[in-house]
C-alpha cells in the first residue's frame, strides 16, 4: 500500500466565461458554492484527493478565464492533461455552440499523443435554472456527445451540487486511465528523466 | 499506517428504511430528574437524558451517496434499575473494569438515531449538540428512548441502535485521511456483533467545525488540552465515553479503541506500555492525542512542537485541496534553511515529519507558508512602526542585489511626514483661492499624493482623481473645470442614448448584433461578480429591469445598474476595444469614489487610455508587460531569476492577474484606492504597478528559491498571496526597488563606452528630484537636471508609446538585461529603459484598432 507510487492527474476545465467553471471546481473540492465568485482572471487551479478504484490520486483542477482573448497566454497549463472538461450552460446556446472550438483548442495547444481516443467531459451546467429559460436539451447535448465519439455527459448544477460529484468521479476515472496508458508508452518524453538543477554543460562523450 | 478498514460497503447490509422512536414529543425540564426512564426494563417512561449528541453522522448503506443516511450519535443515560447508584463521571484513569462501573455503565447508552425519526425531538438534540462540550449539561434534556439493540441484525431491521456501553467491547476508529474518506467508527460489542459503520460528514457538523475552530485558536499553545490534534467528529465521541468508562488504545492494532478491557482483553489484544515511537506516530498520523502526562514532562517543548505539527498536518489535510505539488519530495528543504524558525528546523529534520511530508506532497509548500507566516509575524513584532528611511535603509541591506545603499531621505520632510495623506483642506489649499488655478507645480502635487495618498474621508479623492485620470487639466480654473465636466456630462448622456438605440432598433448587420448582444451579457454576468463584498455593490434590493437575465430572479441594486450602464457606453464609446473581462474590476473604485455615473465614466475612460494595451485581443500588451517583469527581475535579483528559469516560471504568468487588473484582486478594496492614485501620478514611473509586482516578488524571494519548486507551485502559492500584501511597506520597497534600479542604469550606462547617449535618445524623463541628490555625484558624471519643475504630464508624441507596446517581436535572448554571472556584460533592454519614463504608455487609435477585437466605429 506504501509502495505505491503517486498520481497526480492533471484535469483542465474550459468553455465560454460565466458557465460556471469556478462555481463547478468549488462546488466539487470545496462543498461551497457561492453567488459572488469574481469572474477568472489568469489561471488557477485547485487540488483534490480522491480514491479511484482503491487508488489514492491527486487532482489538479486548471481553472482559466472563460474570454477567449485570455487563453492566449495560459495555454502553457493545457500541456501533460490527463483530461478535458468541456463546460457549457444549458440556457445559453452560444456556450454550447463553441463547444466544438474548445475542443479544437485544447486538442491543437494540448497536442495529445493520441487526440483519438483522449479524454474529454462534457458538462451541461446550470440546469437549477427554470425550464423555460433552458435552450440546449439533453437530446441535442448527448447527440453531439456522441458525434465526438462518445463523450461522457453530465447535467450538473453548481448551485445545488447536482451530479457535480458524479461528473468529477468520471472525470476522475478516465484521466487516470490516460495517465496510465500514459505510463506504458515508452516513447512518451516525459518519462525521460530530465536532470533538473544540474546546468547542462556539454556532454562528455 | 492504520490497517485497512472494511470499505464503505460493508456498511450495507440490512434494509434502508430509518425506524421512528415511540414517542414525538418530549419537552426538557429541569425538576424531572428522577422521571426518566429506564428504558431496559420499562417502555413506557418519559424519555432519556440526552447528554450528548453530534449530528451529521451517517451510515452509508450503499457505495451511492445518495442512500447516505444522515442521523445522530448520542450519549444518553436511562434511569438506573432500582438499587443501583447513579452514573457519575470517573477520570479514565481510575482503574479498569469493575462489577460496579459495569452496572452504571449498563445506563449509559451509546446510539445511533437516523435525522429524520427525530421529529420534535429534533431541536433538543441540536440544542445538546451545540452546548459546550466540555462538560455534561446541567440541565435534563429529555429525549424519546430509542430502541435498545445489542446486536445489529435486530429484528427492527433497521440502522439505527442504542447500545449500553457496557455492552460495548472495543470501537474501531478511522480517522478522516484525506478529502474523500470520512472519517468513521464500527462499534463493536462484546456478544462478537458489529455494527455498521458511521461516517462523520466532519464538514457539514456545526459542532464539530466549532471545536475546530476553537482548537485553532488554541493551537501551538504549549498547555496540554486534549484533543491538540486532528480533530474530528470521532474525537469528541471518545472524549464522551472516557468520562465515564476505560478507552485504552490496543498497541498491537492503533485503530482499536478497547472498551473498560479486562485483564485477558489486554492481553489478547495488548494495550499495554506506550513506548515513545509510537507516540509520535500517532501523533503525526493524527490517531491520539490523549497521551499521558508523563510523556510531556520529558520534553515540553518537544511536546508542543508534535502538538504543532499535529495541528499543521490536520490543517494540510484540510487545506490539501488547496495546495499541491506534484513531486515527491522531501521536507530537506526546509530543514536546512536557515531563516526557519529553530524549532520548526528542528521539526522537520525529524525522520517521521520527514514521512509525513513525504506522504502529503503539500506539506512543503504549506510549511513554507507556515514559515513565511511566522517570519512576518516577529518582523511585525519587532518593529510596530511606522515606515522609515531607516526600514528603506535595512532593506537595502537584504539580499536583493549587490549594490549601493541608496541615500533616500535626506529631504527636508521626513519620510514618515510625507506620507501623511493629503486631506481636502490641503488639497484646496493648493489652488488659488479666486481662480481655482494650481498654485503648485503638478509634480509637488504628485510627488505628495504618491508619498502619502489622499485622505479616504473627506471628498479629497473625488476632486483629486479627476486631475490624476485626466479629465481635468492640472492647469485649468475652476470655470473652465466647470465647463468641461458640464459639456462631458451631455457627451456621456449622448453616449448612453446610441447605445439604448442601437439595443432598442436592432441596427447594424448581424455580426455586429450579436456580438452587442454578447458584450451585454458580459458585462451583466461580471457586475454582478464585481466587488459585491463593497457594501455599495451588495445586495439586491430592486428587480432586474430585464426579465431575461440570468439575475431576473435574485434582482438587482442601482449601483449595479450604474456599472452596467457606464461599462456599455464604454463599450460604445471605444467599440474598437468594447469592454472586456477584467475593466469592471476597474471601474468599480472609480464609481466607489465619484458616486456619480458621467462623472465615474469619464474617469474611466482617462484609466483606460492607459490600460487599453492590457485587454488587446492579441495580448500583446500583456506580453510586454510580463517581458519588461522578467527582464526587470535578471537585472534586480538574478538569483531569484535563476531559479525561476529552472521552474520554467520565466513567462512571469504568475503575474498576469496582478498586472492586468493592477492588483485588483490582491489588496482589499481601501487599499486600492490607496494603491491607484499613487500609480495614477506616475511620479517615478509611469510604470511604477511593475515595480510595485518586484516588491511583492523580492518579499517571497526566499521562500520561492528555498521551497518552490515547480511551476503550479509558484503559481499556486502567488495566487495564494491575495489579501495577505501590506501595502504601506510594499509601496516603500517598490521605491527603493525602483531608486535601485535607476542607479544601476546609470552605473551600467557609466561603464559603456557611450555614457551619455543612451539616455539623450530615449530622452530620458527624470523624476524630481530633491536638490540634495539621491544620487551620489562624487563619481564626476554629469547628473541629470532635475526636472522637478517641469511639466511632463502628457506626451506629445507617441514615440516613448509605441516603443513600450511593440515588443512584442523581440526575444527575450536579443538584448538581455544581464545580470547573470559577472563576466557577462549588462545590458539594458528597451524595454527596462522604458521604465524610467514617466510618460503613460497609451495606445495610438490606429493600433486599437487592429488589435482590439472590438467591432470598430
Ligand atoms: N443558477 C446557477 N448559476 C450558476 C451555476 N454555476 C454558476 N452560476 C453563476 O454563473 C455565473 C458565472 O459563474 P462562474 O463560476 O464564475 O463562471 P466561470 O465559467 O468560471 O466564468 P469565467 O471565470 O468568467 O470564465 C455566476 O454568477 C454564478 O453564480 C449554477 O449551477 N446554477
Ligand atoms: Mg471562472
Amino acid at each position: 500500500m506504501s509502495s505505491r507510487k503517486k498520481i497526480l492527474l492533471k484535469v483542465i476545465i474550459l468553455g465560454d466565461s460565466g458557465v460556471g467553471k469556478t462555481s463547478l471546481m468549488n462546488q466539487y473540492v470545496n462543498k461551497k458554492f457561492s453567488a459572488s465568485y469574481k469572474a477568472t482572471i489568469g489561471a488557477d487551479f485547485l487540488t483534490k484527493e480522491v480514491l479511484v478504484d482503491d487508488r489514492l490520486v491527486t487532482m489538479q483542477l486548471w481553472d482559466t478565464a472563460g474570454q477567449e482573448r485570455f487563453q492566449s497566454l495560459g495555454v502553457a497549463f493545457y500541456r501533460g492533461a490527463d483530461c478535458c472538461v468541456l463546460v457549457y450552460d444549458v440556457n445559453n446556446a452560444k456556450s454550447f455552440d463553441t463547444l466544438d472550438s474548445w475542443r479544437d483548442e485544447f486538442l491543437i495547444q494540448a497536442s495529445p499523443m493520441d487526440p483519438e481516443s483522449f479524454p474529454f467531459v462534457v458538462l451541461g451546467n446550470k440546469v437549477d435554472v427554470g425550464e423555460d429559460k433552458r435552450v440546449i436539451s439533453s437530446k441535442r447535448a448527448q447527440a453531439f456527445c456522441q458525434a465526438k465519439g462518445g463523450i461522457p455527459y453530465f447535467e450538473t448544477s453548481a448551485k445545488e451540487a447536482v451530479n457535480v460529484e458524479q461528473a468529477f468521479e468520471v472525470i476522475a476515472r478516465n484521466a487516470l486511465a490516460q495517465e496510465e496508458s500514459q505510463d506504458f508508452n515508452p516513447d512518451f518524453p516525459e518519462t525521460i528523466p530530465i536532470n533538473i538543477g544540474e546546468s547542462n554543460q556539454g556532454c562528455s562523450c | 499506517m492504520a490497517s485497512p478498514l472494511p470499505p464503505d460497503e460493508d456498511a450495507t447490509r440490512g434494509p434502508p428504511s430509518p425506524a421512528s422512536p415511540t414517542a414525538s414529543f418530549y419537552d426538557m425540564s429541569d425538576d424531572e430528574e428522577g422521571d426518566y426512564s429506564t428504558i431496559r426494563h420499562s417502555k413506557s417512561g418519559k424519555g432519556v437524558k440526552l447528554l450528548y449528541a453530534k449530528s451529521k453522522v451517517y451510515v452509508h448503506p450503499t457505495p451511492s451517496a445518495k442512500d447516505n443516511i444522515a442521523g445522530y450519535i448520542a450519549l444518553m443515560q436511562q434511569k438506573p434499575a432500582a438499587n443501583s447508584v447513579s452514573s457519575a463521571p470517573t477520570s479514565p484513569s481510575a482503574g479498569s473494569s469493575s462489577g460496579r462501573r459495569s452496572a452504571e455503565t449498563s445506563n449509559l447508552l451509546l446510539a445511533w438515531v437516523p435525522e429524520g425519526s427525530l421529529g420534535d425531538a429534533k431541536s433538543i438534540y441540536t440544542k445538546v449538540e451545540l452546548s459546550d462540550s466540555a462538560s455534561p449539561p446541567k440541565t435534563t434534556y429529555l429525549v424519546p428512548p430509542p430502541p435498545i439493540t445489542t446486536t445489529h441484525s435486530s429484528s427492527l431491521g433497521t440502522y439505527a441502535f442504542a447500545v449500553p456501553l457496557s455492552d460495548i467491547f472495543s470501537i474501531l476508529v478511522r480517522p478522516p485521511s484525506t478529502g474523500w474518506w470520512f472519517g468513521s467508527i464500527v462499534i463493536n460489542t462484546r456478544a462478537g456483533d458489529s455494527f455498521p459503520a458511521l461516517f462523520f460528514h466532519d464538514s457539514e457538523c456545526q459542532s464539530t467545525i466549532d471545536q475546530r475552530k476553537k482548537l485553532q485558536r488554541e493551537s501551538f499553545s504549549i498547555s496540554s488540552s486534549e484533543g491538540g490534534g486532528m480533530f474530528w467528529g470521532g474525537d469528541e465521541v471518545l472524549r464522551w465515553m472516557k468520562r465515564y468508562v476505560t478507552v485504552e488504545r490496543s498497541s498491537q492494532e492503533p485503530s482499536v479503541y478497547m472498551v473498560d478491557p479486562n485483564d485477558a482483553d489486554k492481553l489478547s489484544f495488548g494495550s499495554g506500555g506506550k513506548p515513545t515511537p509510537d507516540h509520535v506516530r500517532n501523533a503525526l498520523e493524527g490517531k491520539h492525542k490523549n497521551e499521558p502526562a508523563q510523556q510531556k514532562k520529558k520534553e515540553t517543548g518537544g511536546d508542543a512542537v508534535v502538538k504543532a505539527l499535529t495541528q499543521a498536518r490536520w490543517t494540510f489535510l484540510e487545506k490539501m485541496s488547496q495546495v499541491t505539488t506534484f513531486t515527491r519530495r522531501t521536507a530537506q528543504a526546509v530543514a536546512e534553511n536557515k531563516n526557519i524558525p529553530p524549532q520548526v528546523r528542528r521539526l522537520m529534520a525529524n525522520p517521521q515529519v520527514q514521512t509525513v511530508s513525504d506522504e502529503f506532497d503539500s506539506a512543503r509548500l504549506y510549511l513554507a507558508r507556515w514559515a513565511m507566516g511566522i517570519a512576518e509575524q516577529s518582523e511585525r513584532e519587532r518593529s510596530q512602526r511606522i515606515w522609515s528611511a531607516k526600514d528603506v535603509l535595512e532593506m537595502e541591506d537584504s539580499e536583493v542585489g549587490q549594490f549601493e545603499i541608496l541615500d533616500i531621505d535626506a529631504q527636508g520632510l521626513s519620510l514618515a511626514d510625507k506620507r501623511q495623506p493629503v486631506t481636502l483642506k490641503e488639497w484646496n489649499g493648493f489652488f488659488n483661492g479666486n481662480t481655482g488655478r494650481l498654485e503648485k507645480t503638478p509634480d509637488e502635487v504628485k510627488e505628495r499624493i504618491f508619498h502619502g495618498g489622499l485622505s479616504a474621508d473627506d471628498g479629497a479623492r473625488k476632486e483629486a482623481w479627476l486631475f490624476l485620470l485626466g479629465v481635468y487639466d492640472w492647469n485649468s480654473t475652476k470655470e473652465e473645470r466647470h465647463a468641461k465636466m458640464n459639456s462631458l456630462r451631455d457627451e456621456y448622456i449622448r453616449l448612453k442614448g446610441a447605445w439604448w438605440e442601437r439595443m432598442v432598433d436592432e441596427q447594424g448587420t448581424l455580426e455586429e448584433r450579436e456580438w452587442w448582444k454578447e458584450q451585454k451579457m458580459r458585462i451583466e454576468k461580471d457586475v454582478h461578480r464585481t466587488d459585491r463584498h463593497i457594501p455599495l455593490f451588495a445586495g439586491e434590493d430592486i428587480p432586474h429591469p430585464d426579465p431575461d437575465s440570468p439575475f431576473a430572479e435574485a434582482g438587482t441594486n442601482v449601483h449595479l445598474e450604474q456599472m452596467k450602464d457606464m461599462l456599455l457606453t464604454y463599450n460604445e464609446y471605444n467599440r474598437d476595444l468594447g469592454y472586456v473581462q477584467g475593466m469592471s474590476d476597474l471601474l468599480a473604485p472609480i464609481y466607489a469614489v465619484e458616486q456619480d455615473d458621467a462623472v465615474a465614466f469619464w474617469g474611466f475612460v482617462g484609466f483606460m487610455e492607459r490600460m487599453e494595451r492590457n485587454f488587446l485581443r492579441d495580448q500583446s500588451g500583456m506580453r510586454l508587460q510580463l517581458l519588461t517583469l522578467d527582464h526587470l527581475c535578471q537585472l534586480l535579483d538574478p538569483k531569484l531569476y535563476e531559479h525561476l528559469e529552472r521552474l520554467d516560471s520565466t513567462n512571469f504568468f504568475f503575474f498576469f492577474r496582478m498586472l492586468l487588473v493592477w492588483f485588483k484582486r490582491e489588496f482589499p478594496f481601501e487599499d486600492i484606492l490607496r494603491l491607484y492614485e499613487g500609480l495614477w501620478t506616475d511620479y517615478l514611473s509611469s510604470n511604477f504597478h511593475l515595480f510595485i509586482a518586484m516588491a511583492i516578488l523580492e518579499k517571497h524571494r526566499n521562500i520561492i528559491i528555498d521551497h518552490l519548486k515547480g511551476f503550479d507551485e509558484v503559481l499556486k502559492y502567488v495566487n495564494e498571496l491575495s489579501g495577505t500584501i501590506d501595502l504601506p511597506s510594499t509601496i516603500v520597497r517598490a521605491e527603493s526597488l525602483y531608486r535601485r534600479f535607476q542607479k544601476t542604469v546609470e552605473a551600467i550606462d557609466r561603464k559603456s563606452n557611450f555614457p551619455a547617449a543612451p539616455i539623450v535618445r530615449q530622452r530620458l524623463p527624470q523624476p524630481p528630484t530633491s536638490p540634495t541628490g539621491t544620487r551620489p555625484g562624487a563619481d564626476g558624471r554629469p547628473r541629470q537636471a532635475s526636472s522637478g519643475s517641469v511639466d511632463r504630464r502628457r506626451p506629445s508624441s507617441s514615440a516613448s508609446a509605441s516603443a513600450s507596446t511593440s515588443g512584442r517581436e523581440r526575444t527575450v535572448g536579443d538584448h538581455v538585461a544581464a545580470g547573470i554571472g559577472a563576466e557577462k556584460e549588462r545590458v539594458i533592454s528597451p524595454e527596462l529603459r522604458a521604465l524610467l519614463s514617466r510618460d503613460i504608455p497609451k495606445l495610438e487609435k490606429k493600433e486599437v484598432r487592429e488589435r482590439g477585437g472590438g467591432v470598430g466605429s
